[in-house]
């Protein structure tokens, strides 16, 4: 369903991701590890239309989405794609509710019932239930991920991305957040995630090893215990 | 809850921030407002006074003057034929084109004769118009009202023994003084002022008009204009217009202006910087949420709008206090430049919409720079990690 075809980008003179090919299936959940450095998080920006690929392009649902315009790509991005990110980027100014609510305000239309239902649901689903008139500042780390999630949740869809979810979280709460993001799997959207953490790499469905800008493994999440690339191999006793 | 409630937020988070602001804007504004209420209320008073200091136009009859001089030596000029002019040349001066720039038409008719046994000079005047004219005169007693009264300038009034109240014939003509003029440094001192209709009677010289004075308003003056349309009217009149004063006048009218609007334009100026830098500043402090905003599939016009919506936010609450303000401040600078009795200002609400209109476009323009740099964050960059 999305599809990442000899993708390649460079910052100034580093090259950052060297002629990439993935692919997603749909409702599938995809890992991406690798060392830091190495091209994740850039993989994962290009996949999610952030970033325009300087060679290369994406494909979404047979759609070259490297070669649409702008309305297409803020379409995209508001129905199609959520993205989660290691920091949660909750504004500060709104409350728990009113941040699920944001993807929504985008226009002088004033949001409707419709929607007000629809994000409380979202908070409900990711447990924040009666949290919603706090503050992000009256949140703690966990707590504010979730509100994250259900911002991504609220627009109900087709991929989502997550960049390291659980980077700034604790044990117990990076586990739950995954938790959740493997329900989410499992009710059909395709999720996309970049972890440092092997144990939750093993969760997924397919796994993607990078290593200084290249895919070096895509291959079943069984190869990640029997690795048969010696690079790969290291990285994942590494990680 | 939309797009409006970003930016208000955002104000409302930042309130010191948004207070400073409105009032620096306000006070920007409150300044614009004011001067310009002032210099306009200036400017109408100039105009008044301008007709306040005389006439500025004069309606002589045409003299054939003959210069007489030999060796060098002048010896003044001969009236050949000394004309008068009539009542209907006079009032045609209220018929021409520009009639509503005419605030006055004062005729005078001379009158040398003797009070009490003594060479006076008595001038005829229509007390209404010429009362229009010379507003700047103070009197002991009262203004003629009755035929018969007059006025006497304070230094004919002292050579001539005169109080108010004391008779005196001329020609075999009652007079009462009805009034002392008070000083005005000029010959209305030396002479005595009557009704124009009794004099011209009491001189057996019914309708003749030696001259006379014409106010015209002048902001932005057609002077020339006035006077030849005057001309065009009665060709036979000589017709004098007194420019170098109403130019003087005028050019410290427009500078004063011209000054209120220089100094408005710089305190706009300052506001808009300061907008223009905060928001710039908020821009770089509010990258990683413009990131999210943009990658929530906000477009580019959205990101722009909230920057912008949050200058003219701030606009618009330092658009009504300093209109209000600035409308109290010139009635406060008015009373205290003893203009408030001259110039009467009005609160219409057309002001404030114009004003309000102003500023929108002000405050959208400060926050063009910033808005931009906003709308043209890159997403994946504004969320780098450190
Ligand atoms: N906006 C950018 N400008 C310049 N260089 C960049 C930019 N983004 C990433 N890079 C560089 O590209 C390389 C890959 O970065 P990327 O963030 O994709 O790595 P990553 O695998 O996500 O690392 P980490 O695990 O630390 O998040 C790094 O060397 C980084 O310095
Ligand atoms: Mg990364």
């Amino acid at each position: 369903m999305l599809q990442a075809v000899n993708v390649s980008k460079s910052y100034g003179d580093t090259l950052v991701l060297d002629d990439v090919s993935v692919q997603v299936g749909k409702g599938e959940f995809v890992c991406v590890v690798g060392r830091s450095g190495s091209g994740k998080s850039s993989l994962l920006n290009v996949l999610s239309t952030l970033t325009r690929p300087d060679s290369g392009h994406v494909l979404y649902q047979g759609e070259n989405v490297t070669a649409m315009g702008e309305g297409r790509i803020n379409r995209l991005r508001h129905k199609d794609f959520s993205i989660i990110f290691q920091l949660h980027h909750l504004l500060p100014y709104l409350t728990a509710l009113e941040n699920v609510m944001v993807p929504f305000m985008n226009t002088l239309r004033p949001i409707g019932q419709e929607i007000r239902d629809k994000a409380a649901e979202c908070l409900e689903r990711v447990g924040l239930g009666g949290k919603g008139n706090r503050l992000p500042g009256n949140l703690s780390g966990g707590e504010q991920q979730r509100v994250a999630i259900a911002r991504a949740l609220v627009k109900s869809p087709e991929v989502l991305f997550a960049d390291e979810p659980t980077g700034s979280l604790d044990k117990r709460n990076g586990d739950g957040i995954v938790e959740l993001l493997r329900d989410l799997h499992t009710e059909g959207v395709s999720l996309v995630m970049v972890t440092h953490d092997m144990g939750y790499a093993r969760l997924a469905q397919r796994t993607v090893v990078m290593e200084d800008g290249r895919v070096v493994d895509g291959e079943e999440v069984e190869c990640v215990t029997h690795p048969k690339d010696a690079v790969a191999g290291e990285i994942i006793t590494q990680a | 809850m939309n797009l409006l409630t970003l930016p208000l937020r955002t104000l409302r988070r930042k309130a010191m921030r948004t207070a400073l602001l409105t009032v620096v804007f306000a006070a920007g504004i409150c300044s614009v407002v004011a001067l310009n209420y002032v210099s306009k209320a200036v400017g109408d008073s100039m105009e008044k006074k301008l007709t306040a200091y005389g006439a500025n136009i004069l309606l002589q009859p045409k003299v054939d003057t003959l210069a007489v001089g030999y060796g060098g030596f002048s010896l003044g000029n001969v009236s050949v034929d000394v004309k008068s002019l009539t009542r209907e040349q006079v009032d045609k001066v209220r018929t021409i084109e520009l009639h509503e720039r005419i605030a006055a038409v004062a005729p005078k008719f001379i009158a040398l004769t003797e009070v009490k046994g003594q060479h006076a000079a008595i001038i005829g005047v229509d007390w209404p118009e010429e009362l229009m004219i010379k507003n700047y005169w103070g009197f002991e007693g009262k203004t003629p009202e009755a035929p018969g009264e007059v006025l006497v300038g304070s230094r004919a009034a002292a050579t001539l023994g005169l109080k108010v109240g004391d008779r005196f014939g001329v020609q075999g003509r009652d007079f009462t003084v009805s009034g002392l003029l008070t000083p005005t440094g000029s010959e209305d001192d030396n002479v005595l002022f009557a009704g124009i209709e009794d004099l011209q009677a009491a001189m057996g010289k019914p309708g003749q008009i030696h001259f006379a004075e014409v106010a015209a308003l002048c902001s932005g003056c057609p002077i020339d204009e006035i006077v030849t349309q005057i001309q065009q009217k009665i060709p036979d009149v000589d017709i004098v217009a007194m420019q170098k004063i109403v130019k003087a006048r005028m050019y410290t009218v427009h500078f004063v202006q011209h000054l209120a609007l220089i100094v408005s334009v710089i305190l706009l100026l300052t506001a808009c910087f300061m907008i223009a830098l905060s928001l710039l500043a908020s821009v770089n402090e509010r990258k990683h949420e413009i990131g999210v905003l943009r990658s929530l599939g906000y477009s580019r016009g959205s990101v722009f709008s909230i920057f912008c919506l949050e200058a003219l936010a701030i606009g618009m609450g330092a658009g009504v206090a300093g209109f209000l303000g600035g409308f109290g401040v010139s009635h406060s600078v008015m009373d205290m430049l003893e203009l408030g009795k001259e110039a009467t200002m009005h609160m219409e609400w057309w002001h404030l919409g114009v004003t309000l209109a102003g500023v929108a476009v002000i405050s959208c323009l400060s926050s063009v720079i910033p808005a931009w740099k906003a709308a043209n964050t890159d997403p994946s960059q504004a969320l780098v990690m450190l």
